[in-house]
């Protein structure tokens, strides 16, 4: 008997300690499962301090692990609920429902090849029957409305490699001509060079200390940032993937580039698109997508840019490229003034309108009437033919 | 009952305290494992919410230095961590010429700390003891110069190619603010612990008030509280920090307001400029607007 109580009290502690770094170490991957950025040392790590601070008080414990496992905003915004969600038992069940029927959770693999078998053509959208009807070229205006779709959209296509070549292409000669631009503030700012005065005494070495020879300072080149902001409404739903593949291949070739869609709102999208695994870019972007295809609020997300991103993005070299077809279910005097006041802080604003290409258009629609007056550019961009033809007008306009 | 950890938590919140920082105790838990493992500090939030201050606060508490890199665009080696100084080296190279020693002795010479500038990263790394380190706004740098600090940020040493590697003597406690112009590398983040840090709550911005605005009476220093909390429920370009709480409150002190009425809203009228910052936002900052929501206060 005493022997047997003998040998359980030996062999508890182990056991616990393993119970516990299972816990732990769990908990680590079930971030890692709702987004979060956890590395195998993180793991190692959050055991460590959940040792350090004692695990029986709760809240330290979270303040704790929140300080150590979160790196960003939102997902400091999210630790709690997933740290109640996995510490405490009663609630988790239940939180996860909700948060696979919400926005939250990442959309199940099973969902993507289901729509595998059933949709073939690059461009057509899940569920719509219409889109035969905008193929036609009749984009559709009656797609305008007010309401946020709640569809998500197949970003399966956002990798396909033919299309992507083409557009790799024609963007790497854009940024290579980009970099070459001589922006104003460099013609500007000519005089002034300033001695190298490392590389100036390394070259006097040859003449005995005296610098004869004098190094210049290279002057550090400040390039315009450009910030796209995409109309992914539902008359845009032709075009809307050709400029998510431009956004993602400009994305990979300069690094200040921040792009946003928008339909009924505004969502961020740089960091999904930049993600260098494609797999992950695209579960992330089908998470961002709800409300593609639905409605265009265009003056509304503008504002929304205005008030959340403009002051941190805009600055003088700023370069803000917005497309759209301007078929805006919103106030036009909204769009107006959301434009206004974007383009007193930016360098410029190009507008890049699908229709735009086509014979006999005139920018006729509410929306677009509103916006022309603040556009330092507004031209036809539909495909990559037409978007090449368009580049070198951009890019005098940046200058 | 609490743990002896926590009790640890709230022995550093009353110092914070003392010191004039009033931290949540989330805070306090965060800032308490930021100084026993010396891992630098990653502190989020808008503008005005006081993440500098933390900083300071800290040095006050632990009696060190306050070494700060303000980051700005453009901002490189040279300015943020060394450079020699070529002006004296090349005086002393003109002094060694007389000199019959070795070359390679003149040369250690000319390479020695001596002419060495100190800029704030290295400062930080060679000053006992452990200062705080503040590198305010990372997030107007650029990419190249984050690059620089994750080997001083993980090691806690520089390399100069001249005079080799230099390690701390001590780890400096080192605190990252950032208000989110640009998206920070993985790199980097991985490197530190997070913290974000809110608008303060009712509570806490009322013992803010109270603390720097000692004079001022309880009831103007609750509904000054208010109004600013209901300010920044509406939907304005720039929302009112705390600095901003505080400045307006001593427009109204110096103003001679005591109570929300109607002489006092005239006054709210006049001190307005103190707390709302942006034109499209002061036109919308009517006297029907204020006068409503003085009356909630």
């Amino acid at each position: 008997m005493l022997t047997d109580s003998h040998c359980a009290t030996d062999t508890a502690p182990p056991e616990l300690a393993d119970a516990m770094m299972s816990r732990y170490v769990g908990f680590a991957g079930w971030l890692r499962e709702n987004g979060f950025h956890v590395t195998s040392s993180d793991m190692a790590a959050a055991m460590d301090v959940a040792q350090r601070t004692g695990q029986f008080d709760s809240l330290l414990l979270r303040w704790s692990l929140r300080a150590w496992l979160c790196s960003r905003a939102e997902e400091w915004r999210r630790f709690d609920e997933l740290f109640d969600a996995w510490f405490l038992a009663p609630n988790r069940h239940a939180l996860v429902e909700t948060r696979v029927g919400g926005a939250g959770k990442l959309t199940t693999h099973g969902d993507g090849t289901a729509r595998d078998s059933s949709e073939g053509t690059p461009l057509s959208l899940v569920g719509h029957g219409t889109d035969a009807a905008q193929a036609d070229g009749k984009t559709a205006e009656h797609g305008m409305s007010r309401e946020a779709s709640l569809m998500h959209a197949d970003f399966r296509h956002l990798n396909q490699p033919d299309e992507l070549f083409a557009i790799d292409e024609a963007i790497r000669r854009f940024v290579q001509r980009l970099r070459g631009m001589q922006m104003r503030r460099e013609r500007r700012a000519a005089s002034g060079r300033l001695i190298d005065m490392a590389r100036t005494i390394r070259l006097s070495v040859a003449h005995g200390g005296v610098p004869l020879e004098l190094a210049w300072r290279r002057k550090r080149r400040v390039r315009p940032r450009i910030v796209m902001l995409l109309d992914v409404s539902r008359s845009m739903s032709l075009y809307s993937f050709f400029f998510m593949r431009l956004a993602r291949v400009i994305s990979a070739r300069l690094s200040d580039v921040h792009c946003f869609i928008f339909h009924t709102r505004l969502v961020g999208i740089a960091q999904a698109l930049r993600d260098p695994d494609p797999w992950r870019s695209q579960e992330r972007l089908q998470l961002l997508s709800a409300g593609w295809a639905g409605g265009t609020r265009i003056g509304d997300s503008l504002d929304e840019f205005n008030q959340r991103h403009a002051a941190a993005l805009l600055h003088s070299r700023t370069a803000v490229m917005i497309v759209s077809d301007g078929y805006d279910a919103g106030d036009p005097a909204a769009l107006q003034h959301a434009l206004r006041r974007m383009r007193r802080r930016c360098r410029c604003i190009v507008w890049l309108n699908p229709l735009a290409g086509r014979p006999g258009f005139t920018p006729s629609s509410v929306g677009m009437a509103a916006a022309m007056p603040y556009l330092d550019l507004m031209t036809g961009a539909s495909d990559l033919a037409s978007l090449e033809r368009v580049l070198p007008h951009v890019l005098s306009v940046l200058q | 009952m609490f743990t002896d950890r926590m009790s640890n938590v709230l022995d550093l919140q009353q110092r914070l305290e003392r010191h004039g920082y009033i931290a949540e105790r989330s805070l306090a838990a965060t800032l308490l494992l930021t100084l026993e493992m010396r891992r630098p500090l990653l502190l989020e939030g808008e503008a005005g919410v006081g993440k500098t201050e933390v900083a300071k606060a800290l040095a006050r508490l632990s009696d060190t230095r306050l070494i700060r890199l303000q980051c700005h665009e453009g901002l490189d080696v040279h300015s943020a961590l060394y450079e020699w100084n070529y002006q004296h080296q090349l005086l002393a190279i003109k002094l060694l010429e007389q000199d019959d020693r070795p070359l390679s002795s003149k040369e250690q010479d000319i390479f020695s700390e001596r002419y060495l500038l100190k800029r704030p990263l290295l400062e930080a790394i060679t000053t006992t003891p452990a200062p705080v380190l503040l590198i305010d706004e990372i997030d107007r740098t650029d990419e190249a110069f984050e690059a620089y600090l994750l080997e001083l940020l993980s090691d806690f040493q520089i390399s100069i190619p001249e005079l080799g590697v230099i390690r701390a003597l001590e780890r400096p406690i080192v605190i990252l603010t950032s208000n989110g112009t640009r998206e920070i590398s993985d790199a980097l983040r991985r490197r530190c612990l997070y913290h974000y840090v809110d608008y303060p709550d009712f509570g806490k911005e009322l013992a803010i008030v109270r603390a720097q605005a000692p004079e001022m009476p309880a009831k103007l220093a609750q509904q000054v509280v208010e109004f600013v909390q209901a300010v920044r429920q509406l939907d304005i370009q720039k929302k009112p920090g705390i600095a901003e709480t505080l400045d307006w409150a001593a427009a109204l002190l110096r103003l001679g307001v005591s109570t929300f009425d109607e002489e006092g809203i005239d006054r709210i009228m006049d001190s307005l400029s103190t707390l709302v910052k942006t034109r499209d936002d002061q036109a919308g900052f009517t006297r029907p607007v204020v006068e409503r929501l003085a009356a909630a206060c």
